[in-house]
């Protein structure tokens, strides 16, 4: 076992009340490579409340981009940002065809995009719309891979459906080994970033990294994620926001 | 030596510390008319639907803290209360006085806006899209061309959202011209309603998490449609 991953999409208070269904949805998996190595695969997205399909739409794309990325990677193909953009490509063609099927326009499909691809020495990330990646530095903290994008006020964001030519989506390759990310939709975003420094506020991921690292078996990471559940389901985290929530955790190192 | 042993059911899993962030802000800017021709029972009724608009927003814990209000009475044009959060902002009562230099109060109305942002952007405090508001019963006694073209280009840019409110007597032609919006006729006197509507409004834009499309309730009640 290399890397451990936990991550949950929990619906917030606000939809309990109205009855929605939390329309925040998270996929991960570890893809093999032909040479046997182990590749991340991590996707999130928040569909956005406006959005009638919203649930779907996020449900529908993480699974889509998440099934594409380890079918790449299986076959050896190296992804880059034109690989990915080939996917989105695919993907947006795919919600051109389910809006047409229920007579609906694009835009009740709109939701975020959030995930991340890491492989041994390298990673790429891809983002469009609220919502953060973050990433270990590789000295014990962890640092946001991009600010979040909301528009210039609260209340906007771009959304994946937004733009045919994908111009609003950031891509980002790192060559280097990046032994830990994390990402989270926007629920949790004023929670654990700090808006005044622009920076992650490192005492909410510790703790959680902390127990992913000595996590030794698969049983141990599925009870941390039962526990993320539980966490994100919570008083604590509902008296802060009422929106749903999405937490991904993932690490390769093991801790003593 | 033996490897401590972990029970990963017993650990205390998950963050109790949060960043912590000022709630974002959600700007108004009331642009309210106090010339001579609003003596009498209209300056009482605008003053008593403040009050009103104050207590409405103060029975919301959102609100509370992420509503901004600014007053700007003309004419002469003054700067009432600058923004304030509205638990701190308390309405003085207005006074009729002087003509009607509507163009200079929006002028002023948008300047105040541009440096709240400003403000906003510099202490890392996330915002929601300003509003202002103009409520008259008259027509402008200034030059309010260039206040028409400097909403339009507001508007264009989604620097703000403004909404004019004409009381009975308004030149509804120039209030049709200065906004990009359709602007609203209040029935009668009826502030206290267009206020509570306000504050519904403001309590449901301030609200929403980031992301989240708003749609605010009608304006049935105080406007003629």
């Amino acid at each position: 076992m290399m890397w451990k991953t936990i991550g949950q999409s929990i619906a917030g208070t606000s939809h309990l009340q109205t009855g929605k269904a939390c329309e925040d949805a998270v996929r991960y998996a570890i893809a093999l490579q032909p040479d046997g190595g182990e590749v991340l695969v991590c996707c999130a997205s928040d569909g956005a409340g406006s959005a009638k399909f919203a649930a779907e739409a996020s449900l529908f794309l993480t699974g889509q981009i998440a099934s594409l990325l380890c079918a790449e990677i299986r076959i050896g193909n190296e992804l880059d940002e034109a690989a990915l953009l080939e996917m989105f490509e695919l993907v947006y063609d795919g919600f051109v065809e389910k809006a047409n099927e229920v007579g609906e326009p694009l835009n009740e499909f709109s939701c975020t995009l959030l995930g991340c691809v890491v492989y041994a020495e390298r990673a790429v990330f891809f983002q469009t719309g609220d919502g953060a990646i973050i990433r270990g530095d590789g000295s014990g903290g962890y640092v946001p891979v991009w600010w979040p994008q909301n528009g210039e006020y609260s209340n906007t964001t771009h959304f994946f459906i937004g733009d045919a030519a994908f111009s609003h989506v950031k891509m980002q390759c790192i060559n280097e080994a990046v032994t830990e990310v994390g990402i989270f939709t926007d629920g949790l975003q004023m929670l654990a970033l700090n808006y005044e420094s622009l920076t992650v506020h490192q005492p909410f991921f510790t703790g959680m990294f902390k127990w992913l690292r000595k996590a030794t078996t698969q049983d141990d990471t599925n009870i941390l994620d039962k526990k993320l559940a539980a966490f994100l389901a919570g008083d604590l985290i509902n008296s802060r926001t009422d929106d749903d929530k999405t937490l991904l955790l993932a690490t390769r190192l093991m801790d003593e | 030596m033996i490897d401590e042993y972990i029970s990963f059911e017993q650990v205390p899993f998950g963050s109790e510390s949060f960043a912590d962030n000022p709630e974002p802000r959600c700007p108004c800017v009331l642009l309210l008319d106090t010339s001579g021709s609003m003596a009498g029972k209209p300056i009482r009724e605008l003053n008593d639907g403040i009050q009103a608009f104050k207590q409405e927003l103060m029975g919301d814990h959102l609100a509370t803290k992420r509503v901004e209000v600014a007053i700007v009475t003309f004419g002469p044009v003054s700067i009432e209360t600058n923004f304030q959060t509205v638990a701190n902002f308390t309405p003085r009562t207005l006074h009729t006085t002087g003509d009607t230099p509507l163009g200079a109060a929006v002028a002023t109305g948008i300047d105040l806006v541009t440096q709240r942002k400003q403000e906003y952007k510099e202490h890392g405090i996330a915002y929601y899209k300003p509003w202002i508001i103009l409520i008259t019963d008259g027509a402008p006694t200034d030059s309010w061309r260039q206040a028409a073209q400097q909403i339009s280009e507001g508007e264009d840019k989604k620097s703000f959202a403004f909404f004019a409110i004409g009381i009975e007597g308004a030149n509804f032609e120039v209030l049709r011209e200065l906004s990009v919006r359709e602007p609203l006729k209040l029935r009668g006197l009826m502030f206290r309603e267009f206020f509570l509507w306000l504050s519904a409004s403001m309590k449901m834009v301030s609200s929403k998490n980031p992301g989240s499309n708003i749609s605010l309730p009608p304006p049935t009640g105080w406007s003629e449609l």
